[in-house]
């Protein structure tokens, strides 16, 4: 355990006003890549983290755990099904569906595009169907299968980690990963050729 | 291993998802495998375009604070507490409702008392309505209640019947300077007798209290004028006056309604009841109260006027060709859309066709916060100088429209009435269309009315070829006159879209032929339907011959005239099953021709300076050739076309 961080929630669990803003600092960016990637929307992004930090606020007594970073994780995760299971009704996206510029889209992309002025426009359209389709292709996984990707691949934490996140054990880790990728793999566009 | 790797296999190999000794196998295979090397590289290639979306995601350090700021501090910890000791919670509210509970039983004891007094002021009532307040000191909260009272009856009622209604109209009775005993009241300062109405009107009441609900409509009248977005509304309803001051208010908000145009008149008993103002309260948006002075007591009728915007109407109409098509099933439609926010139930509904001149938007006029600009305009000047409008009334008798060029000026309307015949010409050009019996028309809501429908109206079909309008297609027309021998003319018809249908066989069905936009069609005036392309009739125009001569040349021998002669020749085709006639116009360009054309049969005019225009009837599956010769004159050969013409004349 990082010494740093049982500190940190010691004295915000004490009332220090400065502890939880720096555990935000700290986690906050983290959390927000994480969280946007399961959202897939810039609002809703901001949101969950803001709910997540609020159930970090309310529960920091209650942290048992050796890990300060896989304990937000895991209230972000539940955050962030929640919000899915909640939502899931409202908005489906086909994934034949091409990138549309409606505003909503327009904002994901442009939060997940870095401004790369190298390419031509054209190479940086063909840039940004394709991230398009990536993003359309990882939120259409369920939402367990996508929270065990977006650990693992992106936010890099280890299989043993994603499982305490998840609660879960190292094998379902292995086969909720296994089955999202290879579910990704008919559904991802291929970059042979292209620009990457 | 001897078989290929599977997808699944290959992905947990690559993604470290087995265990070492698996992997360590499928590492062997693939060394040897090439196809499961190629199959592995194609899952890569996949895979990888997950980077594109590893890109490193910033937030600003403002955000987080928000973050920290927003997360952290509103709901700390105390939520613990009850939700640690929820019993506790329970048993407190518990005790705080029972003390509520208590404190209410108290209050309502307390205040049963004052109806006492309310009662007994009320029965210093007069039979006619008429208040005897013992004194100013009535007033206030123990006024209000009596008159809550005193409203309670007709109000009930009307509210019933109203509660539906948008719109509100509410009557109120005066806040009266305070009496003295006794049956004598006080008006400015002067003691005035029982059921004498003082002199002075009352002060337009500042709260609604006082009010209770008109009686619905007796009937509606609409008048809508499309052109400007306007429509007239005249409604009938039912009022209780009492005798002296009566207040009326009338309130538009959430609709269009022109609050500049509003005019209250009663219907009878006009020398008794006289409307003296129209106010606008302070502070009060969106509704006005009427001052009625009456002299009786009882029910009148009362008409209410205004403009609104939001109705508006299109005709439509649909024509159905019999089968040998000589004649026509005329059937016209009007479709009514309310959007003015108010429903109108059982409406007598009038179109009026033609433009009104209109110098304000009836729109803007409705959406202003003061009806007639700001009380206190600038300059001291009146906003309502500057309101002038034409205002439109219908008649009684339902046929003729008045026009009124109305200007507000302060108070007070200066109306110059003059009644207007029909034009048909000019800006004032209008025509008034009643729709027989009421139709309700909710708002929101679109309503296709039947206007009128004709049987057995004499068409003529008529097919014409005109390259420079048409091209190369044969154009289908439907031609009849809006007069009383072709079973119209009663009116002129409306601009509108039609859409012709044919009797496609002895069971009614129909197939459909065509369609085209009209125009107003006064009485007695001739319309062709431009059906569009006829696919069956077709023509064509073949050059079989062209030449040059009677060449004329200037003094340095350059060609300064000469005459082109062609020969066409033309191939009508009729593949329908009905006989036709067809109208060919051939244009030529310039306006010195001469044609040479000796087919008996067929009509030949000169239709316009440049063009010729033919005439033939076609047997049903027919064809027809015929060949004319233009001689076109250039140059100076124009002077040997103007002598020819000129010694033709002279001859």
């Amino acid at each position: 355990m990082d010494n740093t961080d049982r500190n940190l929630i010691d004295a915000h669990c004490q009332g220090s006003k400065t502890a939880f803003t720096e555990l935000v600092c700290r986690y906050g960016e983290g959390l927000f890549g994480y969280l946007i990637r399961m959202s897939g929307n810039r609002d809703q992004a901001e949101d969950l983290v803001q709910e997540t930090f609020k159930r970090v606020h309310e529960k920091a007594h209650t942290f048992r755990g050796t890990q300060l970073k896989n304990w937000l994780f895991t209230i972000a995760t539940r955050v962030a099904i929640d919000s899915l299971r909640k939502r899931k009704h409202i908005r489906l996206v086909s994934l034949n569906q091409q990138a549309d510029c409606s505003d909503e889209a327009c904002e994901q992309l442009e939060t997940l595009a870095v401004a790369d002025n190298s390419r031509e426009p054209s190479q940086e359209v063909v840039l940004t169907e394709q991230k398009e389709q990536v993003r359309q292709a990882i939120e259409s996984l369920p939402a367990r299968q996508r929270a065990t990707l977006v650990l693992a691949y992106y936010q890099e934490l280890s299989y043993r980690e994603v499982a305490e996140v998840l609660g879960c054990s190292i094998g379902t880790v292995k086969a909720q990963m296994s089955r999202a990728l290879r579910t990704l793999s008919r559904r991802l566009p291929d970059l042979s050729g292209d620009i990457k | 291993m001897n078989r290929h790797l599977t997808e699944k296999e290959l992905i947990e190999y690559q993604f470290k998802l087995v265990s070492d000794s698996r992997a360590k196998k499928a590492a062997e295979h693939l060394e040897e495998c090439s196809l499961c090397r190629e199959h592995l590289q194609q899952l890569n290639r996949k895979l990888t375009s997950l980077d594109l979306l590893r890109e490193k995601i910033t937030v600003s350090n403002e955000w987080l604070a928000k973050v920290a700021e927003q997360a952290g501090w509103p709901t700390q910890a105390r939520t613990l507490f009850f939700r640690k000791y929820a019993w506790i919670s329970a048993v407190a509210a518990v005790f705080v409702m029972g003390v509520l509970l208590l404190l209410v039983d108290n209050l309502s004891e307390r205040t049963a008392k004052k109806p006492e007094f309310a009662k007994e002021t009320h029965s210093l009532l007069a039979p006619n309505g008429a208040r005897r307040d013992s004194g100013q000191e009535s007033r206030g909260v123990t006024g209000d209640i009596k008159l809550e009272e005193k409203a309670k009856v007709p109000a009930a009622e009307a509210l019933d019947k109203s509660a539906a209604e948008t719109k509100a109209f509410a009557f109120a009775f005066p806040e009266e300077k305070a009496g003295v005993g006794g049956g004598l009241k006080r008006a400015g300062g002067r003691a005035i007798t029982e059921g004498e109405i003082p002199e002075q009107p009352p002060f337009a009441p500042a709260s609604a209290i006082e009010l209770v609900t008109l009686p619905r409509r007796e009937n509606v009248q609409l008048t809508i004028y499309n052109s400007a977005d306007l429509t007239l509304v005249r409604e009938r309803r039912n009022l209780t006056l009492k005798k002296g001051w009566n207040w009326l208010q009338f309130m538009w908000a959430n609709t269009l309604i022109d609050p500049t145009s509003l005019v209250l008149e009663p219907l009878e008993q006009k020398d008794k009841v006289r409307i003296e103002q129209l106010v606008f309260p302070a502070r009060l948006r969106e509704l006005g109260r009427w001052l009625i002075r009456s002299e009786i007591s009882g029910q009148v009728p009362f008409e209410i006027t205004y403009f609104t915007s939001g109705l508006a109407w299109r005709a439509f109409y649909m024509g159905t060709l019999a089968k040998d098509e000589k004649t026509m099933r005329l059937e016209g439609y009007v479709r009514v859309d309310n959007n003015s926010g108010d429903d109108y139930e059982n409406a007598q509904t009038r179109v009026i066709v033609g433009k009104v001149h209109l110098l304000d938007q009836i729109a803007d006029l409705a959406k202003r916060q003061y009806a007639y600009g700001s009380p206190v305009p600038p300059g001291g000047r009146s906003a309502g100088e500057d309101i002038s409008y034409a205002l439109a009334a219908v008649s009684q008798d339902g046929r003729n429209v008045l026009f009124v060029d109305g200007t507000f000026n302060g108070a007070r309307w200066v109306m110059l009435a003059e009644p207007k015949e029909i034009k048909k010409e000019g800006l004032s050009e209008y025509f008034l269309y009643t729709i027989e019996g009421t139709e309700t028309i909710p708002d929101k809501w679109g309503k296709r009315l039947l206007s009128f429908e004709v049987n057995d109206i004499l068409v003529k079909s008529l097919y014409k070829y005109d390259e420079e309008r048409w091209g190369t297609e044969t154009i289908r027309f439907v031609a009849f006159t809006n007069d009383e021998k072709h079973n119209l003319g009663q009116t002129p018809i409306p601009n509108g879209d039609v859409k012709i249908y044919s009797q496609a066989d002895d069971l009614g069905y129909l197939s459909y032929v065509g369609g085209t936009g009209i125009k107003y069609i006064p009485v007695n005036e001739e319309i062709e339907l431009n059906l569009g392309p006829a696919r069956l009739v077709t023509v064509e125009p073949r050059l079989m011959d062209f030449k040059t001569e009677n060449y004329l040349f200037d003094s340095k021998g350059n060609i300064s005239g000469w005459d082109e002669v062609q020969t066409w020749q033309i191939e009508v085709t009729n593949t329908r099953i009905l006989p036709i006639e067809i109208e060919i116009t051939r244009g030529f360009g310039t306006a010195y021709w001469q044609m040479k054309f000796d087919q008996k049969d067929i009509s030949f005019e000169k239709y316009d300076v440049t063009h010729a225009r033919f005439k033939l009837n076609l047997e049903p599956r027919s064809k027809r050739t015929y060949e004319y010769t233009v001689r076109t004159y250039h140059g100076e050969r124009e002077q040997a076309l103007t002598e020819i013409t000129r010694k033709g004349i002279t001859k």
